[in-house]
C-alpha cells in the first residue's frame, strides 16, 4: 500500500488493510468500504472480500463488516474534517486525497431545483488507488510520433473504467516533458512543454499546486480546472506545446480541443469505450473522430495483470470501424447488389 | 507583635480572595465576547474561504487571547495530526479538560459542545446556520453575564476586605 493510504483509515479497518497478503497489497487497485456491508478489494483485475485478520476469501459471508463509526472517521479523514469546503467534489460524487487517491462516494443525493445538490448520509466509499507506472508510455510512445513535425499526434487513448488510461496518459506526459521519446529518430528533439489540464486532480495529484506525480521537468499542471476552460487557459498563458487531459465527453471539451488543435498544440486525451466502434457510437466523440481530429488511437486491454497497449492510426481507425459496421447497416449500394438478379 | 502580623496576614488573604473572585466575574463575559468574536470569524472562513475546519479552528487561536485561545490551538493541532478523531470527539474531550482554565460556565460550555457536533459535518448553509445558532447562545450568555458582573464584582470585593476583617477582630 502507498505510505499516505493507511492514514486514512481508523482501527480496526486500517489494521486489517495493513495484513493484506503482498501480492494483493503490491496490486492493490480498488478497496471498497461499505458500511454494515463486507469489506472488499480489487487487485490485479481481480476481487475478493478480507476478513477479520486481512486474509481474502471468496465468501463474503466471512469478510469483515466496516461499522458505522469507522466510515464517520474515513469520511471525515477523506474530507478533511470539512465536509462544507468539498461540495462541489460531492456533486461530482468523489473527493481526490493526497498522492492522486480517488475516492467514489455513494450516498443520498441531495436535490436542488432537480439537479444533484451535493450528498448526504454517505455510506459507500470506493478508494481508487493511483499507481505511477514509470516506463508504461515506452512501449507506446514511438507509435504516436509524428516525426515530420518532431512532436507526438493528436492521440486519443480509450479504455474501460479500470485499465489504466490515467496511468499511461500520466506516464506520456512524463516521457514527453523529460524527452524519453523512445525513438531512434526523436533522440536530439529534447522534451517539449507540456500542460496538464488535471480536473479531477488525478493525473498529477496536486498538492498545494505542486505535482506529487514526477511529471517530468517542462511540465505546467492547472488543477481542478474545468477541462474546456483549462484547456483555453493553457493555450493562451502557458504556451504548452503537448497538452494532456483526461476523460473527454462533454460537447465544450470537444470545442476546447478543436480550439486547442487550431492553435497549433498536441493534444494526449483520454476516454472511456470498450473498443473503436464505441469511440464512434458516443456522439462527442464521433463528432471528434470522424473529423479526423485525432491522428492516433491507443486502446488499453487488460486481461489478468498484463496490461496490453494497441495502437491504430486515423485512417486505420475509420476503416476498421466501417468494415465491421458494414454486415449490420448495409450501404444502397451493397443492399441493391443483394436484390440484383 | 505577632498577633498584629497574623491579623495583616489574614486580612491581605482575605481581600485577595475578594479580588480574586471579583475578577473571575468581570472576566466571564470578556471571554465570552471573545467566543462570539471568534465563531464570527468561524463563520467567514467557512463561508468565504472555505478552509479546512483545522486550519480555520488554527486561525482562531490566534484572534483571540489566552486562555481561551489554547483550547482553539489544541483542537487544531488534534485534529491536524490526523489519527482518526472525529471533530466531535476532540471538540468534546478539549473544552471539558479545558475549561476549568476560563472563567467560564456550564451553560456556554453546553452552547459550544453543541457546536461541536455538527461542526464540518454537513454543507456551508447548515454549518452557518449552526454557527449562528450558537452565537445567539453566547450572547444571552453574555447578557446574563455581565449582569451577575455589575451584581456581585464590587461586592465580592468588599466581602473579601469585610470577611478578613470580621475574622480579625474575633481574633483579637
Amino acid at each position: 500500500m502507498s505510505p499516505a493510504l493507511p492514514d486514512l483509515f481508523v482501527q480496526p479497518l486500517r489494521g486489517i488493510l495493513e495484513r493484506l497478503p503482498s501480492h494483493a497489497a503490491d496490486t492493490l487497485e480498488e478497496i471498497r468500504i461499505r458500511e454494515n456491508r463486507p469489506l472488499e478489494i480489487g487487485y490485479a483485475g481481480r476481487h475478493g472480500f478480507v476478513d477479520q485478520d486481512g486474509a481474502l476469501t471468496a465468501d463474503y459471508r466471512k469478510a469483515y463488516m466496516p461499522g458505522r463509526e469507522e466510515c464517520r472517521a474515513l469520511l471525515e479523514r477523506v474530507t478533511n474534517h470539512s465536509l462544507y469546503a468539498v461540495e462541489e467534489e460531492l456533486r461530482r460524487g468523489y473527493v481526490t486525497v493526497a498522492g492522486g487517491h480517488r475516492i467514489g462516494l455513494a450516498g443520498r443525493a441531495v436535490l436542488e431545483r432537480g439537479a444533484v445538490a451535493h450528498l448526504k448520509d454517505i455510506a459507500g466509499f470506493n478508494v481508487r488507488i493511483a499507481r505511477a507506472r514509470s516506463g508504461c508510455a515506452a512501449a507506446v510512445l514511438p507509435g504516436i510520433l509524428d516525426l515530420k513535425a518532431g512532436t507526438v499526434k493528436h492521440t486519443l487513448i480509450v479504455s474501460p473504467p479500470q485499465q489504466g488510461k490515467t496511468t499511461l496518459l500520466r506516464d506520456l506526459v512524463r516521457s514527453i516533458s523529460s524527452g524519453d521519446w523512445n525513438h531512434p529518430a526523436a533522440i536530439r528533439w529534447g522534451g517539449r512543454k507540456v500542460g496538464v489540464v488535471d480536473e479531477r486532480s488525478e493525473i498529477a495529484a496536486c498538492e498545494a499546486g505542486v505535482p506529487t506525480f514526477d511529471l517530468g521537468p517542462r511540465c505546467d499542471v492547472l488543477d481542478a480546472c474545468p477541462k474546456a476552460e483549462g484547456i483555453m487557459m493553457m493555450v493562451r498563458s502557458l504556451s504548452p506545446e503537448v497538452v494532456a487531459v483526461d476523460e473527454i465527453g462533454r460537447p465544450e471539451d470537444a470545442d476546447a480541443l478543436n480550439e486547442a488543435l487550431h492553435a497549433g498544440v498536441r493534444v494526449l486525451a483520454t476516454a472511456h469505450a470498450t473498443s473503436l466502434a464505441d469511440v464512434f457510437a458516443r456522439p462527442v466523440l464521433a463528432r471528434l473522430a470522424e473529423d479526423c481530429v485525432f491522428g492516433a488511437y491507443v486502446i488499453v486491454s487488460r486481461s489478468g495483470g498484463q496490461v496490453r497497449y494497441r495502437i491504430v492510426a486515423a485512417e486505420d481507425a475509420v476503416r476498421e470501424v466501417k468494415a465491421r459496421s458494414m454486415p449490420a447497416i448495409r450501404s444502397p449500394a451493397a443492399q441493391l447488389e443483394a436484390q440484383g438478379p | 507583635m505577632m498577633k498584629l502580623a497574623g491579623a495583616l496576614l489574614v486580612l491581605f488573604a482575605g481581600t485577595m480572595i475578594g479580588y480574586l473572585q471579583a475578577a473571575r466575574f468581570a472576566a466571564r463575559p470578556r471571554q465570552i465576547r471573545q467566543l462570539t468574536h471568534a465563531l464570527q470569524r468561524l463563520e467567514t472562513e467557512i463561508q468565504y474561504g472555505q478552509t479546512p475546519l483545522p486550519e480555520a479552528i488554527g486561525r482562531l487561536a490566534a484572534i483571540v487571547q489566552p486562555p481561551v485561545s489554547a483550547l482553539f490551538a489544541e483542537i487544531s493541532e488534534t485534529l491536524s495530526r490526523a489519527d482518526g478523531t472525529t471533530v466531535r470527539e476532540c471538540w468534546d474531550r478539549t473544552l471539558r479538560s479545558g475549561w476549568s482554565a476560563t472563567s467560564m460556565k456550564k451553560p456556554e460550555m453546553e452552547a459550544m459542545l453543541r457546536l461541536g457536533a455538527t461542526l464540518g459535518g454537513s454543507g456551508r448553509e447548515d454549518q452557518i446556520k449552526h454557527i449562528r445558532l450558537a452565537m445567539h447562545q453566547l450572547q444571552a450568555e453574555e447578557v446574563s453575564a455581565r449582569d451577575e458582573q455589575h451584581r456581585y464584582e464590587k461586592m465580592s470585593r468588599s466581602l473579601g476586605v469585610l470577611g478578613a476583617a470580621l475574622v480579625v477582630i474575633i481574633m483579637l
